[in-house]
């Protein structure tokens, strides 16, 4: 299994192929994690870094066992307070990078471009996009469709609403193209100040009433919806926001009983997601958790390993 | 003594017919001879211009020079020259430097530079408000007295909509024009690109369209209402276009421009470079819509010139992921060039003349009366002189600029039709023959 590049900043430009291989070889890998939990050592040789320019723990904590899964040398660079944030330190540290011989760099940042800015000033090392503003998350969507995939089988013809805040969402926007990519359909639902003023680039239905969006979804990805909304007078409030658009019990009763429900997590119980939903046999949302780890040991692999030429 | 010789003529408001010689002594236009009456005088230089078009020197009403204060990014000489270099023979210097142009003196002081250095000549122009914010206006008549050529916030609008008008107001018997750059920053607020398609791909904040219209529609209300005459810079949507196009049926005294960026650049090059920060500017580069309206536009008379916008920061400066760096490009030694070369693609419909009195007959409009000679190219006349050769092809090379500033989007980009000569003054700047 091979992949033509040396980055993953987006998946505009990752075939379905590409999407494939990743898959397969995340499931060789979850094989391993589940039956013998042993380490490989595929990636010995290996330094990666960890740059997380904006906190979070889950994705971090995610790669960082990813890699050391593989045997492969982890270092956290997780200094969101400092000067860091501000790209003008960016650039030094891309040579400091670079001649400590880093591998792959996997970089988070509240700013979009940063793993672009980063892919373009690296001479080798690859860089992995774990979120750019509210640009792009593509080992989210990976291990979203990882996740569906295991369980559905394909994702061919399928019907997922996105619920919730498309406009500043990095994972809606990755999702939608993966998606897509693998044959799904999308609906989405959300007051009309959280999405972007023209849906067409998108390509997705649109559907204001979440009521009528879910009862033809296979899947329901819920977004977290973010405090300072109000803040910015997108939305009145959280309450309001709960009764409209959020994932409780009635959306549920209006789907088919398959209906499956994720989140990108964290989740905020009583807003956009019900803890009755999230905590019942709809919700995937813990497996999401766990095939990111065997999304992104494969990522890690075919971005170091199987790299062509 | 300096003859040009067997060159096409542009007066500044049409081609002649045939070719000239021009005669040029000291800093003014001796004589324009037709074709077979040539001039020889002993010991003149002359330079062979067949196949090329001398116009007046070309006019930019809106650059960032950068002095004073942030002479690292550019200053009045680098500016000067690289205005040379690029066709234009004048220069107007925005105020939003560090300290503003708000005073009489500071105005002196840059109109003093702006005429002694050696490639095109500079003049100042003067912010609206002291300090530029918003709250009381600046001293307008003395900084008239001491050469600002017209006034503005640029950078951003007039903040506070009672000054801009009070402005208006004030300086209407100075003939001196007010510039607006039109833009609602409530609107624009955190927004980075055009809203539309690409904001939507690639999750940047989109700056509403509405926000331009807004700022051009708050400019016709005041000039209709004050019968004072107004002009609005770097228009660049479609909206913003019919707003104007109306208000001048109705017969409101008001002109605009547009910059060579917004007449060639769509909003997709941002994704397609991967969120390369040379295509960030404000406003933000459109749709290809926009741009055929810009280009109706002209070709309807709608637009009265041409302005670069040439806004130099320092390569580390926009040395950033595309959120983080500043708008803005620089522009002043490919700008002539970039738009012969959208023309090329666009002369079944538009004349070169609609073209090239951008440059020249419609921003000395702009101007104070007094430097109305500046658009013309006559007998008698400065000898502020562009030479154009409109088939010549050539590939932007930002790295040979003398303007301190090469971050700019047609770096080893190939355009077609170029000016090849520039003379100031009677002084020959540029030779590229
Ligand atoms: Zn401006």
């Amino acid at each position: 299994m091979r992949v033509k590049h040396r980055h993953l900043l987006d998946l505009r430009n990752w075939s379905r192929e590409d999407i494939e291989s990743v898959l397969h070889l995340a499931k060789e890998f979850e094989k391993k994690l589940n039956h013998e939990r042993e380490k490989a050592s595929c990636l010995r040789k290996a330094i990666i870094v960890n740059l997380f320019l904006e906190p979070s723990t889950r994705t971090r904590v995610s790669f960082e066992l990813a890699g050391k899964m593989m045997g492969a040398t982890v270092i956290n660079w997780s200094n969101s307070s400092s000067s860091m944030v501000k790209g003008e330190s960016l650039k030094d540290t891309v040579w400091t990078l670079e001649a400590m011989g880093v591998d792959a760099i996997v970089i988070r940042s509240r700013t979009i471009g940063t793993a672009a800015y980063l892919a373009k000033k690296l001479k080798r090392a690859s860089v992995i996009n774990a979120g750019d503003g509210a640009h792009a998350h593509p080992t989210q969507t990976l291990l979203d469709i990882y996740t569906l995939w295991k369980r559905l089988g394909s994702l061919a013809g399928k019907k997922v609403l996105i619920l919730g805040d498309i406009l500043h969402s990095r994972v809606a926007r990755s999702n939608i193209i993966g998606f897509k990519k693998m044959g799904a359909k999308i609906i989405v639902s959300a007051p009309k100040t959280l999405l972007p003023l023209d849906l067409s680039p998108l390509g997705v239905q649109y559907e204001p009433d979440p009521l009528k969006a879910v009862k033809s979804a296979d899947i329901i990805y819920v977004l977290r919806i973010q405090r300072e909304r109000i803040k910015s007078s997108l939305i009145p409030s959280l309450r309001e926001y709960n009764l409209r658009f959020g994932c409780a019990r009635e959306l549920l009763t209006e789907a088919s009983s398959k209906t499956v429900v994720m989140h990108p997590g964290p989740i905020n119980r009583g807003v956009e997601i019900d803890s009755e939903v999230s905590d019942s046999s709809r919700s995937i949302i813990l497996e999401q958790v766990k095939s990111g780890i065997s999304i992104r040991m494969a990522i890690l692999y075919l971005l170091l390993k199987a790299r062509e030429g | 003594m300096l003859i040009l010789k067997s060159v096409s003529l542009f007066d500044g408001d049409q081609l002649l017919e045939g070719t000239f010689d021009i005669l040029i002594e000291k800093s003014k236009i001796k004589a324009i001879v037709p074709e077979g009456n040539k001039i020889d005088i002993k010991g003149a230089r002359s330079i062979e211009l067949k196949g090329t078009l001398a116009c007046p020197g070309f006019i930019d009403i809106h650059a960032h020079l950068r002095e004073p204060g942030e002479e690292w990014r550019e200053d009045i000489e680098s500016g000067s020259l690289a205005g040379a270099r690029g066709g234009f023979t004048t220069i107007v210097a925005m105020p939003n430097t560090s300290p503003p142009l708000d005073r009489p003196e500071l105005i002196r002081h840059i109109a003093r530079k702006g005429r002694e250095v050696r490639g095109a000549k500079v003049l100042p122009s003067g912010a609206i408000s002291k300090n530029r914010e918003g709250k009381e206006l600046a001293e307008l008549f003395g900084m008239a007295k001491e050469g600002a050529v017209l006034f503005t916030e640029d950078g951003s609008p007039t903040s506070n909509t009672e000054l801009l008008r009070n402005a208006l107001l004030y300086t209407k018997d100075l003939n001196l024009k007010i510039m607006e750059h039109p833009e609602d920053p409530y609107l624009s607020n955190g927004g980075q690109i055009n809203e539309g398609k690409i904001s939507a791909l690639s999750g940047l904040k989109g700056i509403p369209r509405s926000s331009e219209l807004i700022g051009v529609e708050r400019c016709i209300a005041l000039a209709e209402e004050l019968r004072s005459p107004i002009h609005i810079t770097h228009v660049s949507t479609k909206e913003s276009i019919s707003a104007i196009r109306s208000a001048k049926e109705r017969g409101i005294p008001i002109t605009c421009d547009t910059t060579p960026h917004h007449l060639s650049l769509e909003e997709s090059e941002i994704i397609k470079s991967d969120f390369n920060p040379v295509y960030k500017v404000k406003p933000p580069l459109r749709t290809l819509e926009d741009i055929e309206a810009l280009w109706e536009a002209i070709s309807d008379g709608i637009i009265d010139a041409i302005a670069t916008d040439h806004a130099p920061y320092h390569p580390d400066e926009k040395d950033l992921p595309f959120e983080e760096a500043p708008f803005g490009i620089a522009s002043l030694e490919c700008a002539v060039a970039v738009v012969l070369n959208e023309w090329h693609n666009r002369k079944q419909k538009i004349s070169i003349e609609r073209i090239l009195r951008l440059f020249t007959s419609g921003p000395s409009r702009i101007l104070p009366e007094r430097y109305r000679e500046l658009g013309k190219l006559k007998e008698g006349g400065i000898a502020n002189i562009t030479v154009l050769d409109l088939e010549k092809i050539k590939k932007v090379n930002a790295s040979s600029w003398v303007s301190k500033c090469r971050l700019t989007p047609w770096d080893g980009i190939t355009l077609k039709g170029w000016p090849i000569l520039t003379i100031v003054e009677g002084e020959v700047f540029q030779i590229d023959i």
